[in-house]
């Protein structure tokens, strides 16, 4: 099938490319209007987006970050297993910062027309609501900052005019210390039973709510605190006695604590509350039965501690059902007005998650570990967790990067215009391009391309593989792309269940870790050659041609894979007993197994220095746990330190 | 006497010329910016303002100041936590901008004339590459302050100018020159063994046979023409001008090989090593690409000689890279070098920041810290330690805050306000003529606060006006440095400001002030860092109170003297005595052993319950604050480094 496509047609690419400039001498480079949002048109155009995802198939999606890797290691190389490659991944998404999120909703639509909508938001996350930087601090690759500084990317509109955002884990503590009063939120689970203490703490509050509530009646809601009953005097000094221990430093807290009770709580709005204080979430959950069962007009609602958890529950007493009515859609309103100011730019992510839209991009692990932990919660510590985690926001992504490997040669591309131009110069595939959007900026100002360059290189990719994306809405189990949806781009996974391996592990054997070796202690920027040269004359063993084989990872450590089994563990004792290659030993050579690597990796200790880090973690102790995984030993992918 | 005449003389031609823009803008003209476009020119300039001045201030724009909130200052920070908190604010963060402005003391204007400058920088890598990436941390509220002062961040990334601290300019010297002794001396393209490329295919074997006749021919008429045999001349011989080009290599013939494939010039190799004895085969680096050559040898010592000149060129040209590469350490270097008075406003991160990006890596020890300021800069004076440490500044402040702003507005009105001091009541003021390349001013003020040019502009007019007030005569002709009336004064730097804790560049010694500079203070109960014990790690829900308590339950009511929280997820336990810092942690580690039921009632249980809790003495406190891990949260920061400390360190807290 793939053989019949490839054939170079001349004049395929006449159709719609009028959105190419010609610059008179220098190269190509497609200038599609894309929708550049910041702080002041970010309202409006959450509106829009809203709009183009829910009438759109598909949603590509690309970020700019502040950098990918601190150090050579770093990098996600093809002696990583999955989970390696994730705490790498999870180790850069922490460190770094993303600065533009383009979105692209895109449609494809018979005859090979895509049609998009691309906008491009521009990101600073910083303290909006004046409650401690959700982001303390992140790290910036100058290469980085410097390559996009080449591709005009405006700093200053970034970090002057960028939306601001909290992820889901963060809006919940700033909602919790904001201490603003929640009620729809709090869902109560039946208690399964009470106990003594319970019962006695429920009759308690409910007496005293009673007798508020009588007390507010008979005086018609005015002067609600001054009429206190026997009862609740004698409740009072109970509590004062409380704070008074409580207190005992802080004069000024028990003054207004004693303010507070007296006058009965504070005035909601115009409607009289009671604050009644909690120990533990149990009592918050009784409370609220106890009002919602035995006090029709009242509404409760519970106060966040700053820090967290529950400190108090309010009773607000309305005068009539529809006056209670009133409040909560009151409440709710505010509720929302408030989430959403705290939300920011994750209000799109929210869209494209409740959407329920595939999700295209183009490295998903890199992409969605850092979408993970800015915009959802804190990244968890295994793989599995993420994987789960990510699935119940985000349940359908597509990797272009897995349908690349479809297409023989093309994973050897790495950027997108070059796999793009790879594509139109190797197959037949025309393609019209609509975007019916006018850009509003100047060109130099326009960023986001990448996130159409994904999408074009996903429909073209869908057109070569003859795969049909929009079948897929009326028949799910037909033949669509769901193989290649919810795979991550790592380059020793193994959910891979598929025959088509083959087509593209050509150029790789396919190797255990377990014979697989860290080597350090070496002179430094040595070469990979010298270094098994070195190696295969220091013994016999290591003498025959393709025993092993030697990467460099870095200037201070090498990769060593044996290609025959059991060899490694020959090798590591040799080398820890120091009998067989004493010249090595000397010299001050080190090894250690894979598991070594993976503790380091799992310690999210991530120094500089590879070899030092192996050193620390191989002394502190010696366990070999056999675990069978795979890693695929590719010397395409392998960083050659001569040629860098 | 000649020399001031001489200068006067000189100045009357720039002077006229600023008469000229005087009149229209006084006191409005832009600060001197100085990127990477006009860096050489500035340089050339300031090199000689600095030469003249008396005095240099300086002033640093930071990405950030800590790197996690439990990095900041605290009471019970020791003098060498103190130092290790700003080493590593100092390793982390990027300098953006560089206030320097030279202060002159002219005799017969009777005025200060200065030259401030305001330089972008940013840690771009221009050499080396041994596979670490420049990184550097942005604190969110650093960089939003920045931004709320309309600090350029795009003319910083883009137009910033680069630098090499000198152990960085060292290990690229020594990768270069390690690379360029490796190369064998003979000749590195002949000598090497390279694996033939086999000749298989038919391409190959036509294009040899064509390339061999074709090389030979160029030879052959070379050798005519050296002969004086010249049939025809050598642009006529060949055919395909485009790939074979005729030139000289170093005053040897040579053919340029332009257009092949990299295939076809290893071809083009093999044959040159097989089939020609005086020819060779020479990759050489041209920018930033390979160019390959044939270059035609007499003999064996011509080539060596060739090769020997081509290495030796290559060298010059790293060299020169490198040297380009150092970029804005020359004014470090010219500040160093010249043994100015820096004076800089509450400057110990200022300084460290400039210690470690242009001269090293820190040491670890605030001594030894010490000892290499003493060596750089031999005379820094803090205008803060200034203005609170004389009475006489003191009254002149009406015990004000000592901040940068304040200070200037109080101290030098006549320039903060922007109204020239001409025939103005300011009798005991001293005048500050600023001039940007030729525009001058009397009462200049660009108003940019928080910009470092203008902050260093700030800091100087402060420090002019506080000699002027500490009687001290600029006209004599002893340098400031020996100044008797400065000498209480000069290297003394807040190593933290809250806390009033001074360290003297001069001896290395540390003091705190007593609290009669910031009377607000509270006098807290002497800390003992013997008698401190950390704990990280506790269940969230407890408060320092409920820590106290369960402490004191055990070891008795007046045991724990002061707690104090790091943060949310750590507390200092002051003990009343050193002993009970043991006795706590041994306590702990048993109670943590034994999972036994009776220790759920033990007062501690809540303290270690979840099993997370830590504790360690006040050295690994230490320890984990001069890790480079920097974790938002003490409790993960403690963790995550304290896997890196050898196991002694961790069985010092066991036991």
């Amino acid at each position: 099938m793939l053989t019949m496509l490839r054939r170079r047609f001349l004049c395929t690419q006449a159709s719609n490319f009028s959105f190419f400039n010609h610059k008179p001498g220098g190269r190509r480079r497609p200038q599609w209007p894309i929708k550049q949002v910041t702080k002041s048109n970010f309202s409006d155009s959450l509106h829009e987006i809203n709009n183009h995802i829910s009438n759109s198939d598909f949603v590509a999606i690309s970020l700019q970050n502040t950098g990918s890797y601190s150090s050579l290691w770093h990098r996600i190389l093809p002696f990583d297993t999955s989970e390696t490659a994730y705490l790498k991944a999870k180790y850069a998404a922490e460190k770094f910062q993303i600065l533009q999120f383009a979105v692209c909703p895109f449609s494809l639509r018979a005859f090979n027309k895509l049609t998009a909508h691309p906008f491009n938001f521009h990101l600073f996350q910083r303290d909006e609501l004046k409650i401690g930087t959700p982001c303390y601090s992140f790290s910036c690759q100058s290469s980085y900052l410097a390559s996009m500084a080449q591709e005009d990317f405006d700093f200053n509109v970034c970090i002057y005019d960028g939306i601001s955002y909290l992820s889901r884990a963060q809006e919940l503590a700033a909602k919790h210390q904001i201490g603003s009063p929640v009620s729809s939120a709090y869902v109560a689970p039946s208690p399964l039973s009470r106990s003594v203490a319970d019962n006695v703490f429920v009759e308690r509050i409910k007496s005293r709510v009673g007798h508020w509530i009588s007390a507010c009646t008979r005086s018609d809601t005015k002067a609600d605190g001054y009429k206190i009953t026997n009862l609740y005097i004698f409740f009072i000094l109970n509590l004062f006695i409380l704070f008074v221990n409580y207190f005992l430093l802080s004069a000024d807290a028990l003054v207004n604590s004693l303010r507070k009770l007296i006058l009965g709580g504070d005035e909601f709005g115009s409607r009289p509350s009671l604050n009644i204080d909690v120990c533990s979430e149990r009592q918050v959950q009784l409370v609220f039965e106890m009002v919602k069962s035995h006090y029709e007009n009242a509404v409760p609602l519970t106060i966040q501690a700053k820090g967290g958890g529950t400190q108090s529950v309010r009773v607000v007493l309305t005068s009539s059902k529809e006056d209670r009515d009133l409040l909560e859609k009151d409440l709710k309103n505010m509720e929302e007005e408030q989430s959403k100011r705290i939300r920011g730019f994750r209000e799109v992510i929210d869209l494209i998650s409740t959407s329920q839209k595939p999700v295209v991009v183009h490295n998903s692990l890199n992409d969605f570990t850092f979408i993970h932990s800015k915009f959802l919660s804190p990244l968890p510590p295994t793989l599995d967790e993420f994987r789960s985690s990510l699935h119940s926001a985000f349940h359908d992504i597509r990797d272009i990067n897995h349908l690349m490997k479809e297409v023989g040669p093309l994973n050897k591309y790495t950027n997108l215009p070059a796999a793009i131009s790879y594509l139109k110069r190797n197959f037949f595939a025309p393609m019209e391009i609509e975007l019916p959007q006018k850009a509003g900026m100047e060109e130099c100002k326009n960023h986001g391309h990448n996130a159409v360059r994904i999408s074009e290189l996903f429909a073209r990719l869908c057109f070569i593989l003859k795969l049909t994306p929009e079948a897929q809405h009326q028949n799910p189990d037909g033949p669509s792309l769901k193989p290649y949806s919810n795979l991550f781009n790592l380059c020793s996974d193994n959910f891979h269940e598929t025959d088509d391996i083959s087509i593209w592990t050509h150029n790789q054997k396919k190797i255990s870790i377990n014979n697989l070796a860290f080597l350090w202690g070496f002179r430094s920027s040595v070469s990979a050659g010298k270094l098994k040269s070195l190696l295969s004359k220091s013994h016999d063993m290591l003498s025959e041609d393709d025993v092993f084989d030697v990467q460099l990872v870095d200037k201070n450590c090498a990769v060593i894979v044996f290609w025959k089994n059991g060899l490694l563990e020959w090798f590591l004792d040799a080398l820890g007993s120091g009998d067989a290659l004493r010249e090595l030993v000397a010299e001050g050579l080190k090894a250690a197994g894979y598991e070594t690597y993976k503790r380091v990796c799992k310690s999210e200790v991530f120094g500089e220095d590879l070899a030092a880090l192996l050193a620390e973690f191989d002394r502190v102790s010696r366990d070999h746990v056999e675990e069978p995984a795979e890693a695929y030993w590719n010397s395409e992918l392998m960083i050659n330190f001569d040629d860098l | 006497m000649v020399r001031v005449f001489l200068r006067t003389l000189t100045r009357i031609p720039s002077y006229c010329l600023s008469r000229a823009t005087f009149s229209t803008d006084s006191s409005s003209f832009a600060i001197k910016n100085v990127t990477k476009s006009n860096f050489d020119s500035s340089l050339a300039d300031l090199r000689r303002h600095i030469r003249d001045s008396d005095f240099v201030s300086i002033d640093l724009e930071m990405t950030g100041v800590t790197s996690s909130p439990w990095r900041e200052s605290f009471e019970f920070d020791r003098f060498d936590i103190r130092y290790l908190k700003v080493k590593d604010s100092a390793e982390k963060f990027a300098v953006v901008q560089f206030g320097v402005c030279p202060f002159r003391w002219d005799p017969t204007k009777q005025s200060f004339i200065a030259h401030p400058h305001n330089f972008y920088i940013f840690p771009r890598q221009e050499v080396g590459d041994d596979g670490s990436s420049y990184e550097f941390l942005c604190q969110t509220s650093s960089v939003d302050f920045l931004a709320k002062y309309q600090f350029d961040f795009n003319m910083c990334v883009k137009e910033g100018i680069s630098y090499l601290s000198r152990a960085q300019e060292d290990d690229v010297r020594l990768q270069l020159h390690s690379a360029y002794e490796n190369e064998p001396s003979v000749s590195p393209f002949t000598a090497k063994q390279s694996k033939d490329v086999p000749l298989l295919r038919m391409a190959d074997i036509l294009f040899v046979e064509r390339l061999k006749n074709k090389i030979s021919e160029w030879r052959d008429d070379l050798l005519q023409i050296r002969n004086g045999v010249s049939r025809r001349t050598l642009e006529d011989s060949n055919d395909s001008i485009d790939q074979f080009q005729t030139i000289f290599f170093r005053t040897h013939p040579a053919i340029k090989l332009n257009g092949f494939t990299s295939r076809q010039l290893r071809l083009i190799k093999s044959i040159v090593e097989k089939s020609f004895k005086d020819l060779t085969f020479i990759r050489a680096n041209e920018g930033s690409c390979f160019q390959q050559f044939i270059v035609y040898i007499d003999s064996k010592r011509d080539l060596e000689l060739l090769m020997k000149e081509f290495k030796e060129s290559r060298l010059k040209e790293a060299e020169m890279k490198i040297e380009a590469a150092i970029g804005f350490r020359h004014v470090i270097d010219l500040l160093s070098s010249e043994q100015k008075l820096i004076v800089g406003h509450n400057c110990f991160l200022d300084i460290a920041h400039i210690c470690r990006k242009f001269v090293g890596p820190l040491p670890s020890d605030l001594e030894e810290y010490v000892a290499l300021v003493k060596k750089n800069f031999p005379f820094i004076i803090d205008t803060k330690i200034l203005l609170n440490a004389n009475d006489t500044l003191q009254l002149k402040m009406k015990k004000t805050s000592t901040s940068l702003a304040k200070a200037f507005a109080v101290l030098c009105p006549h320039i903060a306000s922007g109204v020239g001091s001409f025939g103005s009541a300011h009798t005991n003021s001293v005048a500050v003529e600023v001039q940007v390349d030729d525009m001058r001013s009397l009462n200049w003020n660009s108003g940019a606060k928080h910009e470092a040019g203008y902050d260093a502009f700030m800091t100087g007019c402060i420090f002019a006006q506080s000699c002027n007030h500490l009687g001290i005569n600029f006209t004599s002709h002893s340098m400031l440095t020996k100044e008797v009336k400065l000498q209480s004064y000069i290297n003394l730097l807040y190593l933290s400001w809250s806390s009033g804790d001074i360290v003297d560049l001069k001896t290395g010694n540390t003091r705190t002030e007593s609290s009669a500079f910031n009377g607000l203070k509270i006098q807290q109960p002497k800390i003992l860092f013997p008698n401190i014990v950390l704990i990280w790690g506790f269940p969230s829900k407890l408060k320092a109170q409920e820590i106290k308590e369960s402490l004191t339950k055990v070891f008795g009511l007046t045991s724990v003297t002061s707690i104090f929280h790091l943060d949310k997820t750590a507390v200092f336990v002051q003990f009343s005595k050193p002993e009970l810092v043991s006795d706590f942690l041994k306590l702990k580690s048993k109670i943590e052993k034994k999972n036994d039921a009776i220790y759920v009632l033990h007062p501690f249980s809540d303290l270690l319950e979840g099993g997370l809790t830590g504790a360690a003495c006040y050295e690994v406190y230490k320890e984990i604050c001069g890790s480079p891990i920097s974790k938002p949260l003490f409790a993960d920061q403690a963790e995550a480094s304290l896997q890196m400390i050898p196991r002694q360190q961790k069985l010092l807290e066991k036991d």
